[in-house]
């Protein structure tokens, strides 16, 4: 089947460049120009023709195809490879749990935060090692960058337009991480979140910036989650109330001590739902008397129920830090976990 | 070298509601607001209100809220919308 996306000629690479920015078609930053072979190789690697719908947006009504995830996902960078991730993320954001629209239309400037599990981290080289919120490889640094791409083009998500954040933050080039699995005793997100071990698999959340923690000082698992819950506390206090999903990202050092201890993801949420949480009256504290009002004794949890918690063990072998990501704005939005479709009798093409 | 590269946007507009008749007058009518649910949606509904009815004799004004603001309005909201004459949707940003 042909693609039907329009062709435009452009007579040298920084012609493509022009041609891209001008329309107001990238992130601001440069380009793989998306060839009809480029594209194509994308959409062999999935094994969809162009005009697989992968889902309708549930606000606006807008049909997104597998040609348009390709166009934008070579363009951020993607190999062929890095396509199903595409795909699954951009399935499990157009859940109608995860509102897309409400989360990258808002003022609050949330980023797609992606979370990789299962055999296609290996596959494709995507690292939960060194630097791993930053530029940790070329695998989850394109794939993030492509959920973006594809915001900006698909749906308008471009700042001024649909996009209305205030100020929005770095992980809106990109923000996909990659668990460390293999070094860790714990259960991967996918498999807590309900998905089989064995697949790979793609989790969504609408997320803040990542907050960074640090206590070198203690092995101890209930002084280490207490550093945690209380920038926790603080993002309730100076941002939002709004309870939700949070994401832990915990690197080895301080993971090897929960383990050690024999402290599992499950009792982690328990301990960090029962200490992340806050008086009304705090808001007070922090410059917000005037919506106290009369509830100053009630309570609010970060999280409704510990199951909200996602714990990603994810970082560099060594440092006492750790990470809090918070949501964009409680339960307004749900993370997703999808499974990536598999073909257990056909394979790639070769690359 | 040239290049022939593809669009990436869409290429189709999603499908759009008709816009409802124009109204001659507001007099007499009833007029439906939906707020998003933030603060500063309070004040200006009340003020619109007040201007509405008395400078425009709108006879009768319908206040509804939306129960998550970065959604759309709740479906029982969306059904009443068909009883009103006019609408006016606001956000508190």
């Amino acid at each position: 089947m042909q693609l039907s996306s329009r062709t435009y000629e452009a007579d040298s690479i920084s012609a493509v460049q022009e041609l891209y920015h001008s329309n107001g078609w990238t992130d601001g930053l440069p380009i793989v120009p998306p060839t009809a072979d480029a594209v194509q190789a994308c959409l062999d690697w999935v094994m969809m023709p162009p005009d697989q719908l992968i889902g309708i947006e549930p606000v606006r009504g807008l049909a997104i195809t597998a040609e348009k995830l390709a166009v934008n996902a070579v363009m951020a960078g993607c190999l062929p490879m890095h396509f199903p991730v595409v795909v699954t993320a951009w399935t499990a954001m157009m859940q109608e749990p995860f509102l897309m629209h409400g989360a990258t239309a808002s003022t609050g400037g949330c980023a797609v935060l992606v979370v990789l599990n299962g055999p296609i981290r290996h596959e494709i080289g995507a690292s939960g090692g060194f630097n791993a919120l930053g530029n940790s490889d070329r695998a989850t640094a394109t794939i993030g960058r492509a959920i973006r791409l594809c915001l900006i083009n698909l749906m308008d998500v471009r700042p001024g337009a649909i996009d209305r954040s205030t100020l929005g933050h770095p992980g809106k080039f990109s923000y996909c991480i990659a668990e460390d699995e293999e070094d860790s005793s714990w259960l991967p997100l996918h498999e807590q979140r309900g998905v089989e071990r064995a697949a790979s698999s793609v989790t969504v959340m609408a997320a803040g910036a990542p907050r960074q923690i640090m206590n070198e000082w203690t092995t101890k698992p209930e002084e280490i989650l207490e550093t945690f819950a209380a920038e926790m506390r603080a993002n309730l206090r100076h941002y939002s109330i709004h309870p939700g999903n949070y994401a832990l990202i915990i690197p080895k050092q301080l993971r090897e001590h929960l383990q050690a201890a024999r402290w599992t993801k499950t009792d982690i949420a328990n301990f960090v739902h029962e200490r992340a949480r806050i008086h009304r009256r705090e808001w007070a504290d922090v410059g917000k008397g005037a919506v106290v009002r009369d509830r100053g004794d009630s309570v609010y949890p970060a999280m409704e129920s510990p199951d909200q918690l996602l714990v990603v063990a994810a970082g560099g072998p060594a440092g006492g830090f750790g990470a809090v990501i918070p949501p964009w704005l409680g339960n307004k939005s749900h993370a997703v976990t999808l499974p990536m479709g598999v073909c257990i009798d056909c394979e790639p093409p070769k690359a | 070298m040239t290049f022939h590269v593809l669009d990436p946007t869409a290429e189709k507009t999603a499908p759009l509601g008709q816009a409802a008749p124009r109204l001659d007058t507001l007099k007499g009518k009833t007029v439906g607001f939906i707020s998003n649910g933030k603060e500063g949606t309070k004040g200006f509904f009340r003020h619109l209100e007040q201007i509405l009815r008395e400078e425009y004799g709108v006879a009768k004004v319908v206040s509804r809220t939306k129960s998550n603001y970065s959604a759309p309005a709740d479906a029982p909201i969306a059904a009443e919308i068909k009883q009103w004459d006019a609408m006016i949707s606001g956000i508190g940003d």
